[in-house]
């Protein structure tokens, strides 16, 4: 896009490059984002905090992103986040003591007729009952590691 | 039972129209070829006026009109796609990205040459991971097949199409907060006038179409303005589809005729509510959407009929709640949705959000009080209608609807220290 | 400036406001209408100077015909429209704003900086709400967070209207302090938490509508209704910007900008601002010294004044007497000392030019401060106006960034700027030659077929409608050529004009004041034969042909460009009497030391840059023995028995000055003469060749340098920097430098230790020294032509952290 306007439209998608090789946003990818589009890091740091999905410290392998919106709540989302928190001794927005697993209570992921869903590593589930978060759980564990957030 | 022959729809879910191939088959890339070989940009334009297509983005604005807005000053243009859906309940632009891709694209390439667009750009959600790859597959069969690119079918217009992925903030799917995505900045709302049209991505000539109106442009160019115009009612025609969520039996998106009535929709689409359930309330138009209850199923769902009931079509996002479900607890869920996504520019929105989504809580939890309730019950005076863009005035219509609807509910919150619903478990963990 | 906004075009509109007709400009805003209309409508985001972004919504008008309540500070008047700033609507929505503000707000006004001038105070006293609804327990966000040098912020009074994050971006245009996550979670903040640097920092304390961003040098010292308000002018730099001294029982507490829209629009740097401190600090000194061997010891003010009158009285005799000194005095003072130098001492070796400054105003083509407002094309060469003059700098960056000014940097070292500019790499004595060819290049119309870089300018500068260059008056030879370019261009219709800016804050006004050797005050050619400039007036002292030297508020020692010869100097002249705030590198060595009153705590006139003399008032008193310049000056006359020659008396030398200005302008023609110049002219930078570790020394400015007033002011200290020298990647990895490492660099004068930096601003074989640091005195190394050079080396001694390890070990 940078072709199209100025260097500053290249920001995003860098940054999300970045997340995609170091897992977050770090302080070096801030100013190399800074350096190449010709802003601070001050600015950067202001637009990174923006957007939920760009993270400003280090995260979990895994990110567990679950829907608590109202079609997913009519669903049974209650249940299923707190069954979610006690599996993995978390709060909302915490990751787990090994580190493995960020888990991050979000909003609407525009996929309210398969309610409860919920995104890990931005790949959808549907129809999520605490059974089925267990043995999700359980596939997980058992995957290599990988980018968390997969930038393409 | 649905007799409604689906357009935008049609062969979802039994081909696979991410291939070119089938996509020709199902009718596609026909509109197309006929627009770049016979009709000039003002024929199309004139088209998509004389069928009063109205946005699918939520405001309804009528399409022709906007595009006809353009200032002719010969300074590029651009056509941005808003694929950003992240309205609460609304789920069809992420089936339309998934299912047929090949659509979208051949809407665009007819808008932009409408518009005489130089570029154009599709804001694709973040979170629609799956969606985009499916779309960039798409985009360079698209590509090869010689329906993007330059020279399109020797009609010596050129264009392609250049993918932004979203970094997660509904608010950027407003339109101007989604320019300065694109532009690589905080997702905030400008302030207007300047409006797009004028000054919109990168200062240029801009315009904003959701996913849903630009998969219709084939379609009006392939069958007829008039055609378009004739289903249902003449100021907001067309087919629509309806993402239908909640306590029913058969929740998805259903392809309607504009101005089906609710009650039809509900029970013939969707398969009516859960056994022994009956209807509590309907928000008709997405999370920003005030409820209607169980004397307006005969509603038609369509912009008019909606804003005569106080609430709108707004994206489409139907969803429904039957008496089990707690109205403090529902509007909590979506005030929070508010407050949590709102940029935070402004005063009411930021601050009013943030105050209401307490009181909310505090109700649910048994800590509420009348003068809780007398807060809820007059500062929509003060949060709505004072804000610079349309969020800050979403976070109140459902609430004040159904606070007037079942204003007992909310004062047994106070009485009973609790939720009558679920007594047992004071809500709000977290 | 209005100016900068959609034009708000000459075409008059009638608009109804509240019940008044008027007519305004069509495009006006809002909001400014109805301050004409008597008016005044709330504001919290808005602020006059930076664009309307209408986020805080307190705003909320009615405008008729429109259904949804309008946002004064964005809309515009049109024709016919009927504005209504306080129906009941506009009440509900203003109170509505004020409940949600005060939401989470803490309330701490009791203990609040901003108390009694807080916006968010006033207008809930005049629009509020009544706070019983206001029973929400309050969220918590951070409070006393250390923004760094100069300001605390509370993040939970901060109503984010963002003015401060928008005076960074769009006026001091360094968008170092943001707006860190969204919604009800912003913050203001910086990156990683780290300090806001900024020279203008400060504004934001005033700007900021509530007691969130506050000045560290201020905090809890006293409440605004307590305060005495004083009308002066910085005295810092040349630019002359108009603030306001806020003292309490005496004493100075803080100071404020005083809009002037022609110099400063409203804004002062953080130099300007912050110091006044060192005034209460040990160090100012409060009492006449007299040297008593090594030491000096206090004596009374009378018997400093007849030390001075028999020591004096014999050298001027003698002819062998000179007076250094002016720049940083009042026009009156400036005039005074000239008087007191011509006509009690009897000499015209008066000079106020310590730095390598020739001249301090243009001879041709002189241009206001405004002029750069509207300039197509800016020349900057010599002068550094980031370090030197950050106020006009302010206005530059405006221009550049608003009106597509375009910036030329000519010079030595690449500039670090915040604007976008083109830099042209040209060594200071060569200068002289470009313009020239420049000139020609003009002159003969080759602008279009010319190639090369020299072509490649005159075709910018036969392009630009209106020309400003802006230098530091250092260089006869390249100010003749600038005037010859300049003059060329003019022949051609372009407006062209000159700033200089000064080495010292009221250095044109002791120029004009005649704070020269030949010339007297309005420029007047002095009687008799021109006296010694301070560069012979110092090499004579060194060589033993003075006998006795009066400075007042200088300190050569430290600013000279010969470090080494002014040390000499200063050391063998049998007689020095110095006039002095601090005990700097001069006072110290000196015969007398007569402590002297700061601009606050006197009154009378200075001269900026562009020639505009302004009146400042006294704020406070000064301390029992300290006596302003003027009083010092005629103490010491009257000692010597020529009471009548110089009157104490700001108003009578004000009088005295204007008389001889007058009389002057009557008998100087076309051309103003120029003040006389040193023998020595800049050499041309030779480059040493780069293979061994001799490197060409090029003193840069800073804006926190000096020994004086700063280098003692406990709110600028924490800003200095620490001395350093700056050389290429190149020459770095060639002899082995490394970043951080102390280094020291050794000359004909002497050495110095700095910390070694490393960047490509410095040219290869160049090393980049800071400038009039008292810890590291760059002119060691320098001769008279400002310049120098130096080996490098790594410095003998241990860095002292490690040195203390040692002791603990
Ligand atoms: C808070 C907010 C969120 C919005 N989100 C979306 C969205 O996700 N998708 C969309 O198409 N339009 C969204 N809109 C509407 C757009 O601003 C814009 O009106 C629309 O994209 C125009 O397209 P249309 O005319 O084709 O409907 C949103 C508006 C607001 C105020
Ligand atoms: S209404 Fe809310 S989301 Fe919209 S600009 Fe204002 S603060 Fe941002
Ligand atoms: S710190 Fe002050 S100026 Fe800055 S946003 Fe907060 S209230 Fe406004
Ligand atoms: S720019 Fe100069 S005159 Fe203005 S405040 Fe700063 S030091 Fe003083
Ligand atoms: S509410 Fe959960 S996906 Fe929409
Ligand atoms: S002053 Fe108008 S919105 Fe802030």
């Amino acid at each position: 896009m940078a072709e199209h306007g100025d260097a500053q439209a290249a920001l995003i998608p860098f940054l999300q490059y970045c997340q995609e090789q170091d897992g977050y946003v770090t302080q070096q990818a801030v100013s190399d984002a800074a350096a190449l589009t010709g802003i601070t890091d001050g600015e950067v740091e202001s637009i990174v905090s923006f957007y939920s999905l760009l993270f400003q410290h280090p995260v979990g392998k895994h990110i567990i992103h679950a829907c608590r919106t109202l079609s997913c709540m009519l669903g049974g989302a209650d249940r299923l986040h707190e069954h979610i928190r006690r599996r993995l001794g978390v709060r909302n927005g915490e990751t787990s003591a090994d580190g493995e697993f960020t888990y991050q209570e979000v909003e609407c992921l525009a996929a309210c007729d398969k309610a409860p869903c919920l995104q890990h590593n931005l790949q959808f589930h549907y129809n999520v009952t605490p059974e089925e978060f267990d043995r999700l759980l359980e596939t997980w564990r058992a995957q290599p590691a990988g980018a968390a957030l997969p930038a393409e | 039972m649905a007799t409604f022959e689906p357009v935008l729809t049609k062969g979802v879910g039994q081909l696979d129209l991410t291939d070119v191939a089938a996509y020709r088959k199902n009718g596609g890339f026909v509109a197309l070829e006929k627009a770049l070989k016979d009709m000039t940009p003002e024929s199309i334009i004139a088209e998509v006026t004389a069928s009063n297509l109205r946005g699918r983005g939520g405001a309804g604005f009528p399409t022709g009109k906007k595009w006809g807005f353009l200032p002719k000053d010969g300074r590029p243009r651009y056509l941005v796609c808003n694929c950003d859906e992240a309205e609460p309940g609304t789920f069809k632009d992420h089936m339309l990205l998934e299912q047929t891709p090949l659509q979208l694209i051949e809407g665009l390439i007819l808008s932009a040459y409408a518009i005489n667009a130089a570029h154009i750009v599709v804001y694709i959600r973040g979170e629609f991971l799956e969606g985009y790859r499916i779309f960039m597959r798409a985009l360079s069969a698209a590509r090869e097949a010689g329906y993007v690119g330059d020279n399109l079918l020797g009609s010596g217009y050129s264009a392609d199409i250049l993918v932004h992925r979203g970094a997660g903030a509904y608010i950027c799917g407003e339109e101007t907060a989604m320019l300065e995505s694109i532009e690589g900045k905080r997702g905030e709302p400008r302030l207007k006038p300047p409006f797009p049209a004028n000054a919109g991505l990168f200062g240029m000539p801009t315009v904003v179409n959701n996913v849903e109106t630009l998969c219709c442009i084939p379609h009006i160019l392939t069958r007829g303005a008039a055609w378009f115009a004739s289903i249902g009612p003449p100021k907001s025609p067309g087919p629509k589809i309806i993402s239908v969520s909640g306590q029913v039996q058969k929740p998805g998106n259903y392809e309607i005729p504009m101005g089906l009535p609710a009650g039809e929709l509900l029970q013939d689409y969707a398969g009516g509510l859960l056994p022994g359930r009956t209807l509590k309330a309907i928000q008709p138009g997405g999370g920003s959407s005030a409820a209607i209850f169980a004397e307006d199923l005969h509603t038609g769902i369509d912009y008019d009929s909606l804003a005569a009931k106080q609430t709108m079509l707004g994206s489409g996002g139907f969803v429904v709640m039957d008496d089990t479900t707690c109205m403090v607890r529902a509007s909590m869920t979506l005030v929070r949705f508010f407050e949590y996504e709102s940029c935070g520019q402004c005063t009411p929105c930021r601050e009013g959000g943030q105050w209401v989504h307490r009181i909310l809580r505090r109700l649910e939890a048994g800590e509420g009080s009348d003068a809780d309730l007398l807060v809820l019950n007059t500062i929509n005076d003060t949060l709505t209608g004072t804000n610079l863009c349309p969020l800050g005035d979403s976070i109140m219509p459902f609430l004040l609807s159904v606070l007037r609807r079942f204003p007992q509910e909310f004062a047994e919150h106070v009485t009973l220290a609790g939720c009558p619903f679920d007594p047992a478990r004071r809500m709000v963990a977290a | 400036m209005s100016a900068d906004r959609p034009a708000a075009s000459r075409r008059m509109v009638n608009v109804v406001i509240d019940g008044s007709a008027l007519s305004v400009p069509e495009g006006t805003l809002v909001v400014e209408a109805a301050k004409l209309a008597g008016t005044s409508v709330p504001v919290y985001c808005y602020h006059p100077k930076m664009d309307p972004v209408g986020l805080c919504r307190i705003c909320l008008v009615e405008i008729e015909k429109t259904p949804k309540l309008q946002i004064a500070c964005a809309t515009r008047v049109t024709e016919g429209m009927v504005v209504h700033t306080s129906s009941e609507r506009v009440a509900q929505a203003r109170n509505g704003v004020l409940e949600f503000l005060l939401l989470n707000h803490p309330l701490d006004c009791p203990i609040c900086d901003k108390g009694g001038e807080c916006d968010l105070q006033d207008f809930t006293m005049s629009y509020g709400p009544g706070l019983s609804r206001l029973t929400e327990p309050k969220l918590h966000k951070p409070k006393r967070v250390d923004l760094g040098p100069t300001i605390v912020l509370d993040e939970e009074r901060c109503i984010l209207c963002r003015r401060c994050t928008r005076f960074d971006d769009e006026i001091a245009q360094e968008r170092n302090l943001v707006v860190i996550d969204r919604g009800h979670r912003s913050l203001i903040g910086t990156s990683d938490g780290g300090p806001y640097r900024s020279y203008f920092s400060g504004n934001t304390t005033e700007i900021c509508p509530v007691g969130a961003l506050t000045s560290k040098a201020y905090r809890f010292r006293a409440r605004p209704w307590d305060l005495t308000h004083a009308d002066s002018v910085c005295a810092q730099c040349s630019v002359g910007c108009n603030f306001r001294i806020d003292s309490r029982f005496g004493r100075i507490m803080r100071t404020f900008t005083r809009e002037n829209l022609e110099i400063d629009d409203g804004w002062i740097c953080d130099r300007g601002r912050y110091t006044f401190n060192y005034l209460y600090e040990p160090t100012r000194l409060r009492r006449p010294l007299m040297r008593r061997g090594d030491d000096l010891a206090e004596c009374s003010l009378d018997d400093a004044a007849a030390l001075c009158a028999e020591k004096l009285g014999p050298a001027a005799r003698a002819g062998r007497v000179g007076v250094i000194g002016g720049g940083r005095l009042s026009d009156e003072e400036a005039f005074a000392l000239q008087a007191f130098a011509r006509q009690v001492l009897g000499t015209n070796n008066i000079d106020y030019r310590v730095h390598l400054q020739k001249f301090a105003s243009p001879a041709r083509f002189g241009a206001r401060l405004i002029d750069i407002d509207d300039a197509s094309l800016v020349l900057m060469f010599g002068a550094y106006t980031p370090e030197q003059a950050p106020i006009l700098d302010l206005r530059l960056r405006r221009a550049v960034a608003r009106h597509h000014t375009q910036l030329m940097y000519i010079g030595p070292y690449r500039p670090h700027l915040p604007v976008e500019a083109q830099y042209v790499e040209y060594t200071p004595g060569a200068i002289a030659d470009l313009m020239m060819q420049l000139a020609d290049t003009v002159h003969q119309g080759r602008t279009e077929s010319g190639d090369g870089f020299v072509a490649d300018i005159a075709r910018r500068l036969a392009q630009a409608e209106k020309i400003i260059a802006v230098h530091n008056g250092r260089d006869p030879a390249s100010v003749s050529a600038l005037d010859r370019l300049l003059e060329t261009l003019a022949g051609y219709n372009h407006r062209v004009g000159v700033l200089v800016v000064g080495s010292q804050g009221n250095a044109r006004g002791a120029e004009a004041a005649g704070c020269v050797p030949n010339l007297g005050p309005g420029y007047a050619p002095c009687s008799g034969e021109a006296g010694m400039t301070t560069g012979e007036m110092l090499k004579a002292a060194a060589d033993g042909a003075l006998d006795a030297l009066f400075i007042a508020g200088a300190n050569p020692a430290l600013t000279f460009a010969d470090g080494a010869l002014a040390r000499r100097a200063l050391e063998n002249v049998p007689f020095l009497a110095v006039a002095e705030q601090v005990l700097t590198e001069t006072a110290a060595l000196a015969d007398i030391v007569f402590p002297t009153a700061s601009f606050a705590e006197k009154r009378g006139h200075v001269t900026n840059l562009e020639g505009r003399r302004q009146a400042f008032g006294q704020a406070v008193e000064p301390p029992v023995d300290v006596l302003s310049d003027a009083e010092i000056i005629a103490l010491v006359a009257r000692a010597m028995g020529h009471a009548e020659s110089v009157s104490p008396q700001p108003a009578a030398l004000l009088a005295g000055l204007v008389r001889a200005e007058s009389a002057a302008e009557r008998s100087v023609g076309d051309l103003l003469p120029r003040a006389k110049v040193d023998a020595v002219q800049p050499a041309a930078v030779e480059k040493v060749d780069a293979t061994h570790r001799t490197f060409t020394i090029i003193p840069v400015p800073h804006l926190y340098s000096g020994g004086g007033a700063v280098a003692h002011d406990p709110g600028t200290a924490p800003m200095r920097p620490r001395p350093y020298a700056i050389v290429n990647p190149e020459d770095a990895a060639r002899v082995g430098v490394v970043p951080g490492e102390r280094l020291t660099l050794s000359g004909s004068g002497g050495s110095i230790d700095v910390e070694a930096r490393v960047g490509p601003q410095a040219p290869v074989g160049v090393a980049l020294v800071l400038a009039d640091m008292p810890e590291a005195p760059a002119n060691k190394l320098l001769d008279a032509s400002g310049f120098g050079t130096a080996t490098i080396s790594k410095a003998a001694s241990v860095p002292e952290q490690r040195s203390l390890e040692r002791v603990s070990a």
